[in-house]
């Protein structure tokens, strides 16, 4: 079972007949990167064993491109999987909806950047803003976490003094 | 498939099924801290009205809870199926083959949603 990336997004898990169906028809292409387990890392399409005769019949370099530098950097680096930096989109969510404190905003702005940072191929400007995601969710949990704990004491010590005044 | 992974969400969904049962049961939220940002501040956050609305949830009163926090009570349910997605992927070990990726522009647009539902919750 394959998985593949479009557009930043990690798609499959898909069977052999199928990518090479997709292949075939444009869908994926040659230089877009697939995984299946077992494999060291992600790889284009059009270096993988199984699909080289699709891809070289189905994607022919456009004409003229060895000769035309590369305007873009390719969209993920070689070494890093698609979908290897994790965006907290959905726990930044849940800190803003849950903890009642704006540092959930402030890992939901993080958080929505990764995606298009690693669209635009920006690994180290993708990991910064995952880390930062991860880093104001969790100073969301925990100061929640530190105002439950002294609202509880808090309370246990107006309920003792209620005890002890009360004869 | 990781049974160690697999006993600690059972017990995390146990916990949260047994606050939902012990929030069901306390007869309000009037005895709760509240929000620490609309105590210091007077303004509402993005999450205020997320307790009383689950409140009222789980007392069958949709409307209810809809007006207590409308953006919330779409994000929260959205982010627990997906969250239940990627930690049935991290208990078998591998990835699910069905996952909510809101990608670059959804996730823009929930960021965008937030913070301007913030805006207009303390305006209107």
């Amino acid at each position: 079972m394959w998985y593949y990336s479009k557009n930043g997004m990690q798609l499959g898990p898909i069977s052999t007949e199928q990518l090479s169906g997709k292949a075939r028809g444009g869908e994926v292409l040659s230089s877009d990167l697939i995984w299946k387990e077992g494999m060291s890392d992600w790889k284009p399409l059009a270096q993988v064993p199984e699909f080289q005769s699709t891809s070289g019949f189905s994607n022919p370099p456009p004409v003229g491109m060895g000769s035309v530098p590369m305007q873009q950097p390719p969209i993920y680096p070689a070494g890093y999987a698609v979908g290897s930096v994790p965006n907290y989109l959905w726990q930044s969510i849940v800190v803003t909806v849950l903890c009642c404190l704006p540092f959930g905003v402030v890992s939901i702005v993080h958080a929505a950047k990764v995606d298009s940072l690693l669209a635009q191929g920006d690994i180290v400007g993708a990991n910064a803003a995952s880390k930062s995601a991860k880093t104001w969710a969790i100073a969301g949990v925990a100061t929640w976490g530190v105002g439950i704990g002294i609202y509880l004491i808090f309370m246990v010590i107006v309920a003792a003094g209620a005890a002890a005044s009360s004869p | 498939m990781h049974k160690d992974r697999a006993l600690w969400v059972s017990l995390g969904v146990l916990a949260l099924a047994g606050g939902a049962y012990a929030l069901r049961e306390t007869g309000g939220t009037g005895w709760m801290p509240g929000c620490a940002f609309r105590k210091l501040t007077g303004l509402e956050c993005p999450g205020c009205g997320m307790t009383r609305g689950t409140y009222a949830l789980l007392h069958g009163r949709v409307a209810e809870a809809f007006a207590f926090n409308p953006v919330g009570m779409i994000l929260l349910p959205l982010a627990m199926v997906a969250l239940g997605i990627e930690v049935m992927g991290w208990v078998r070990g591998k990835p699910m083959p069905f996952r909510l990726n809101p990608g670059r522009w959804g996730a823009t647009v929930v960021a965008v949603v937030v913070i301007v539902f913030w805006i207009v919750r303390n305006l209107v």
